[in-house]
């Protein structure tokens, strides 16, 4: 009884912000050529959700890749997360964007105060998407781990669909696009690669199908080793285990410095006897990735364009 | 737990050479456990590469396997004699210094000084970390001098209490910072990354091992309490102040070197008091023997379970402690 009670309660306040919501998409559109639809359906990872406004005045985003997309087509975002942000995005740490709570736990206070129109969540903060359903239209643009690049793709798409930015979003990506035709067509024979992710003295191992794993799933690296990680935090590994598999290219993500521990570039805990052995150390190939773009931003619009740039550099 | 004999008995006395002799044999199976252990691990190290003058052979073996070992026997030693020493100043057979603070307090100084100073040398971060540690502990035992009865249970709860206080200070400044996955690796020990320059700061703890081994007997009197320490001519502020500073820096320096080693301060004097009883003198250098095994066979385990990747000692330890203390609980009270 008690439960029926309290899923009509929630059903009511639902109810009742959709109310507003559409009401507030009513007056945006006004404005807007008639017979063009104010919102719109987008398929998202956790269903579908047919009230997502048309060039939402007010957008709440938890993931930085979307954010960064945002930049990119010049799009302002009312509530971001609190997080150190990377160069390219640090003007989202002003306090003029509303803080709506960490990269992983939404604030929801701060969510409902913003009054947002339409509110973005994506791997981190997949799971508040129920709640946070009941503030305002919400859509998960996580993106799929297997597919990254058609995953990455669609989403952005979606997001031009909504900020009525196709034709931005169409020019962009095939930029990208053609980066990565032409890293995947030098990185064959560019020799193998391995991806460590570096933080507090410790050293993990990345493989295809892993985070960090377009370098070989979509540039076409060869892999040094088959590293298997489950999940998305690699595999320990020593020191011996870099010498033996000897990667021509290391291509090396130094957490420390993706969270503001370290301020130098040069990696400590790499330079070693073990590490300098291999092909990679004795050819220069040591690639450091920037790693707030490659941990916590990700796909992003102008970041994606960056990380494969990155790649393409290192295998030219 | 049963005779608690600071001089040694005539009955003790006689079995002395025998003792010694234990020792010995005791010592060899810990000396035999590290060759293994040199001899684990993805590079290829065997022994006709040594022979046949492998250079390559030579240096994995000289770069990173004695290092590695090394680096597991003295933390192993220290830790579990910082543990038994923890126990004779707090005079209750559980605690040891990740259940009280001392522990938390180090990994709290290693946070300030990461956030503060984030390029200083690990020399630095071990002295702010000890810093902290002595504090910690300090405190904890002024709060345990304030405690109305010594009650076996309260003793362990107030400390757990006040390690859960800092742990959560520490956690709240690694969360603003972004660095809880930093402090993790702090949190869970794992040898992973020693290598030649990276463990030599952990010598210090073998002084203070050889200085716990040498001033045990002090141990043993002053946690009689402080009347009985007073009598018998004994300083008892200045050995628990050296007590409080053996356990601090012990705890300290392993944690900025390996990160913290859990569990091992309370099942190793536990399991060696239940096997040879209270007597301190013998207790040290058997908990040292005991701790460096276990340390040992934890981390190849570790590196052998998930070859070639690795899962760190500490989650090992974790595991094979527990089953471990609960099989000799058991027996015990079976027997």
């Amino acid at each position: 009884m008690k439960k029926r009670l309290s899923s009509y309660i929630g059903a009511l306040v639902a109810g009742a912000a959709l109310l507003t919501v559409t009401a507030c998409g009513g007056g945006a559109t006004a404005s807007s050529q008639p017979g063009e639809a104010s919102t719109i359906t987008i398929e998202h990872a956790q269903g579908s959700t047919t009230n997502v406004p048309v060039n939402p005045a007010k957008v709440v985003t938890f993931d930085l890749g979307v954010l960064d997309t945002m930049n990119a087509l010049g799009v302002e975002p009312t509530g971001v997360p609190e997080a150190s942000y990377p160069e390219a995005l640090k003007k989202f740490s002003e306090a003029k964007y509303a803080k709506v709570g960490s990269l992983k736990e939404p604030d929801f206070e701060a969510v409902s105060s913003a009054a947002p129109d339409l509110i973005i969540v994506s791997g981190r903060t997949a799971g508040a998407y129920e709640e946070l359903s009941k503030i305002a239209p919400t859509i998960d643009l996580s993106v799929d781990a297997a597919k990254p690049m058609e995953s990455f793709k669609a989403q952005t798409e979606k997001l031009g669909k909504i900020f009525k930015k196709e034709d931005e979003v169409a020019s962009k990506l095939a930029e990208v696009d053609k980066t990565v035709a032409d890293t995947k067509a030098k990185a064959a024979s560019a020799g193998k690669g391995l991806i460590v992710l570096t933080s507090g003295g410790e050293v993990t191992a990345y493989g295809a199908g892993s985070r960090f794993g377009i370098i070989h799933d979509v540039l076409g690296v060869p892999t040094a080793a088959d590293v298997k990680s489950e999940g998305s935090h690699g595999e320990a590994v020593s020191f011996e285990y870099i010498k033996e598999t000897n990667p021509d290219i290391l291509y090396v993500i130094n957490r420390d410095t993706a969270i503001g521990t370290a301020s130098s570039t040069a990696n400590p805990i790499l330079d070693n006897e073990l590490v300098k052995s291999t092909n990679a150390a004795k050819n220069n190939k040591i690639v450091n990735l920037d790693p707030a773009g490659w941990y916590i931003v990700g796909y992003g619009l102008n970041n994606v364009q960056a990380m494969v740039t990155a790649v393409a550099d290192s295998v030219a | 737990m049963t005779t608690t004999a600071v001089r040694p008995t005539a009955a003790a006395s006689r079995n002395r050479t025998g003792e010694t002799a234990r020792l010995v044999a005791a010592a060899a199976v810990v000396v035999v456990i590290a060759v293994g252990s040199i001899f684990v691990g993805v590079s290829d190290v065997s022994l006709p590469a040594l022979v046949a003058n492998d250079a390559g052979a030579w240096e994995i073996f000289w770069v990173s396997r004695v290092p590695r070992t090394v680096a597991v026997v003295l933390a192993g030693m220290a830790v579990a004699v910082a543990g038994l020493i923890m126990q004779l100043m707090a005079r209750n057979r559980f605690v040891e210094p990740s259940t009280v603070g001392t522990v938390e307090s180090a990994t709290l100084g290693i946070l300030v000084v990461t956030v503060l100073a984030p390029d200083s040398p690990i020399l630095t971060k071990m002295l702010v970390a000890s810093v902290f540690a002595v504090l910690g502990t300090a405190l904890f035992l002024a709060i345990l001098r304030r405690l109305p009865a010594r009650n076996t249970l309260l003793i362990p709860l107030v400390g757990i209490m006040l390690g859960g206080i800092i742990a959560a200070v520490t956690t709240f400044f690694a969360y603003r910072f972004d660095l809880l996955q930093t402090l993790s690796n702090w949190m869970i020990g794992d040898f992973s990354g020693v290598l030649r320059g990276r463990y030599e700061l952990l010598w210090i703890v073998a002084v203070l091992v050889l200085v716990g081994l040498f001033a045990a007997d002090r141990f043993t009197v002053a946690g009689m309490g402080q009347d009985f320490t007073t009598n018998l001519g004994l300083n008892y502020a200045r050995t628990m102040r050296l007590g409080l500073m053996i356990v601090s820096l012990i705890s300290a320096v392993v944690v900025t070197t390996v990160g913290a080693v859990p569990f091992l301060g309370l099942v190793v004097p536990n399991i060696v008091s239940l096997l040879f009883g209270d007597n301190l003198r013998r207790a040290v250098p058997w908990t040292a023997l005991f701790g460096a095994a276990f340390v040992l066979l934890c981390d190849i385990i570790g590196r052998t379970i998930r070859f070639p990747y690795e899962v760190p000692v500490g989650m090992v330890m974790s595991v094979l402690g527990a089953i471990l203390f609960l099989f000799l609980l058991l027996r015990k009270r079976n027997a």
